[in-house]
């Protein structure tokens, strides 16, 4: 099984996680720039987050085998703390970055006036730098969050087939179909969407504009969903094809209009036993 | 320094000279090969100079090199092909007409004006016909010396001078004049020459000062589009790019006229992809994307923020030496490379305090490609930039990217680094597994101090009965 995990946030996760991630056949990954669980207090720390996103993390992920992406944006939450907003100004230096793939994550948190206004913005500026865009939909009052996101990409101008709307579940999958928008889904293992409720949304919207992630972070999550989502697709009676589709097909898709996926395999990229044995993730300091 | 792919117009006779050279531009050439003709820049037409002067101008604009060809088909004589030649009965038709180019060339500002000899009459033997060369071409070197434009004799497959052999000669019986040079068709090697195009390029070497691209089979003077006859179009611009030539490379497919846009569009693909297998292409040739980046830092310092990031998108991102060197670690990378230059630029346009913001800022808002373009390209700035350049080499020595360690360990850190961060460098570098030929002067710089760290070091790694990386035996045993 071939597998690009188009939200997973790797900052959070372990070597081991990326070692189980390669085995079960992850290659290439997005990771969304969003929030920390605690709150930031000033641009700077975003600004050092974003680098880690589009320098460290990168060559953490290389050293495993996967190519690593990301997306960059203020995110919903953040966006109502004035200390944090000033973080707009510095965007575009990052959103003209090499594997850069898409404004995000954006959308709303609570669906205040603030969140409305970063949110637009955000939507211009992925216009403005030929980027795809990622939508965050609300955790509260979801449906509503949904339909009220889907104005806004609207009116925004971007056309909706630049748009991935997710965190999505059966109440709100419907809308986010309609709107030509493209569908995401977090598979969890005890929040959002598992991954009999997502075959069985496979089986009744098919698998056109489908994209099935871990967004595995620093709360009770697995970087493994993607995989078991396509072992249920197996056993649901979906073909190899499809699963292909679904995991890896449509995520390139989506992405790849960016321009700025990379996705050959990593030069001379084998899991040598030199790097694993002494140190562990080239950790420098020591670990003799 | 670096040739230019150039397109000729002789393979866009059926344009308008302005038309030929915008599209001809627009396709990402930055030279013109320009025959001229009876509808390209007559050399007989009453308005002369005004088209010298207006054709002038437009190269300029468009940012063409350019050099004047001679071998248009009925300029001179509309019922005989090439008629009159150097070797006829009645030359003096051609030389005044090679006279006339050469003025042509010193208005337009070309790099020389190219010609050959024409075929030899059975009824003119070979002595005459090679006093008649010694005869015209000195003529023609008389005007050439006035306006201080090379010539480049071109052996051409049926004429008299055929082979680059005879040009050769011919140069040495005149004396080897200063400005005597050679043009050289790269197809033409492949049809009648004993050797191969590159090796002809190393024979000619710094004669050259035209040189046409096509491609050939053996035998055949037929100008084919790469691909359709057997030169070895990487070979060859490899050769060019290792004699140091510095001059235009034209595109001559003369029969292609009446498909000209498609075919040199092609042309440039083909060129390009031929660049792109020689790893070091982009140091000695212009990518017509780094070109162009080159022009908008040199008019517009500011433009590099925008241009700094896209440069791996642009030109490509593969290992400089993939044998031996698959990360890049030691000897960089395609795109590495193609940033020294940008910064080269922009050290030529910014006062040293703007140069020394500007590096910051690029290195601060940089990823990990970028930094590293930084990092190499500090050697080759000016000194006023070594404080701060010193701050980016520590900064990139605290990271454990080893592709930032590797990179901050050159020339500019074996030369400016202190001692202890110095040594320290080279231990990282240990550590984290970058072969220690990435680090810059290792045997001058290594002293009792490294040796003794290193040492210590190895102990550490046998203690816990790991194996001592293999650089760290080379360096103590050699100074054991």
């Amino acid at each position: 099984m071939r597998i690009f995990d188009p939200h997973i946030h790797m900052t959070s996760r372990t070597t081991d996680d990326y070692e189980r991630m390669f085995e079960a056949g992850v290659r290439a990954l997005v990771e969304p720039a969003f929030w920390l669980g605690q709150p930031r207090t000033s641009v700077a720390s975003f600004t050092d987050y974003f680098d880690s996103l589009i320098g460290w993390e990168r060559f953490r992920a290389a050293q495993f085998g996967i190519r690593h992406h990301c997306t960059i944006a203020l995110n919903p939450k953040e966006a109502n703390d004035p200390r944090c907003r000033e973080v707009l100004d510095v965007l575009p230096r990052y959103l003209a970055k090499d594997g850069v793939v898409a404004v995000g994550e954006v959308g709303y948190d609570s669906m205040t006036p603030e969140e409305d206004e970063v949110f637009a913005r955000q939507l211009a500026l992925a216009i403005e730098h030929e980027l795809p865009a990622l939508v965050h939909t609300p955790h509260r009052d979801k449906l509503a969050g949904t339909h009220r996101t889907l104005d806004v990409v609207k009116e925004s101008g971007i056309a909706p087939g630049r748009v991935i709307v997710d965190h999505l579940n059966e109440p709100t999958v419907g809308v986010v179909a309609e709107s030509g928008c493209w569908m995401g889904f977090s598979i969890y293992p005890d929040t959002k969407m598992d991954e009999q409720r997502m075959v069985a949304i496979l089986r009744e919207y098919g698998t056109d504009r489908m994209i099935v992630n871990s967004a595995a972070d620093w709360g009770r999550s697995d970087p493994l969903k993607t995989y078991k989502t396509g072992l249920a697709m197996l056993d649901a009676g979906f073909s190899e094809s499809d699963v292909d589709k679904v995991l890896w097909q449509n995520p390139v898709d989506f992405y790849g209009q960016s321009d700025r996926l990379a996705l050959d395999e990593l030069p001379g990229f084998a899991p040598s036993a030199e790097t694993f044995a002494g140190n562990s993730v080239l950790r420098g300091g020591g670990s003799t | 320094m670096t040739f230019h792919l150039g397109y000729g117009t002789n393979g866009f006779a059926n344009h308008r000279l302005d038309d030929a050279l915008r599209i001809i531009a627009d396709l990402g050439y930055t030279a013109v090969a320009l025959t001229l003709d009876h509808n390209h820049l007559d050399p007989y037409a009453d308005d002369m100079p005004i088209q010298v002067d207006h054709v002038a101008s437009l190269l300029d604009r468009l940012g063409l090199r350019s050099v004047v060809e001679t071998g248009a088909r009925y300029l001179l004589d509309p019922t005989r092909k090439h008629y009159p030649t150097l070797v006829c009965d009645e030359p003096r038709g051609r030389i005044d007409f090679l006279r006339r180019a050469v003025r042509i060339a010193a208005g337009i500002g070309a790099d020389c004006v190219s010609y050959w000899s024409g075929i030899r009459p059975s009824t003119v033997d070979e002595s005459l016909a090679w006093q008649r060369m010694l005869d015209g071409v000195s003529a023609v070197l008389d005007e050439a010396e006035k306006h201080n434009v090379p010539l480049g004799l071109e052996p051409e497959p049926g004429m008299f001078v055929e082979h680059l052999s005879d040009a050769l000669r011919l140069r040495d019986e005149l004396g080897a004049p200063r400005l005597f040079g050679i043009t050289l068709d790269v197809g033409h090697c492949v049809a009648v020459e004993p050797v191969d195009a590159a090796t002809c390029i190393r024979s000619a070497a710094d004669l050259l000062v035209n040189v046409q691209l096509d491609d050939m089979r053996t035998g055949v003077h037929e100008h084919l589009e790469f691909g359709e006859g057997e030169l070895d179009l990487s070979a060859t611009l490899a050769a060019l790019s290792e004699v140091g030539y510095t001059g235009v490379a034209a595109v001559e497919l003369p029969r292609h006229s009446h498909a000209a846009p498609v075919v040199a569009a092609n042309a440039i693909a083909a060129l390009r992809a031929a660049l792109a297998l020689d790893s070091e292409w982009v140091s000695t040739v212009d990518h017509p994307w780094l070109v162009e980046a080159e022009q908008r830092v040199r008019s517009e310092p500011a433009s590099i923020a925008s241009l700094f990031p896209a440069v791996g998108r642009k030109v490509g991102r593969a290992p400089l030496r993939p044998e031996t060197d698959p990360q890049g670690l030691v000897h960089g990378t395609v795109d590495d490379l193609a940033r020294i230059r940008l910064l080269t630029v922009l050290a030529e346009v910014l006062e040293p305090p703007s140069l020394a913001t500007e590096i910051a800022q690029l290195y601060r808002y940089g990823d990990d490609a970028e930094r590293r373009g930084v990092l190499r390209a500090l050697a080759a700035l000016p000194d006023a930039v070594v404080p701060t350049g010193l701050e980016l080499v520590k900064d990139a020595l605290r990271a454990n990217d080893i592709r930032l360690v590797a990179a901050a360990m050159g020339s500019f850190a074996a030369q400016h680094l202190d001692d202890h961060n110095w040594r320290h460098g080279v231990l990282k570098c240990l550590f984290v597994g970058v072969p220690l030929a990435a680090v810059s002067d290792v045997d001058i710089r290594a002293d009792a101090e490294l040796l003794r760290m290193v040492g210590d070091y190895a102990e550490e790694r046998k203690a816990a009965g790991r194996d001592v990386p293999v650089d760290a035996v080379t360096l103590l045993e050699a100074r054991a």
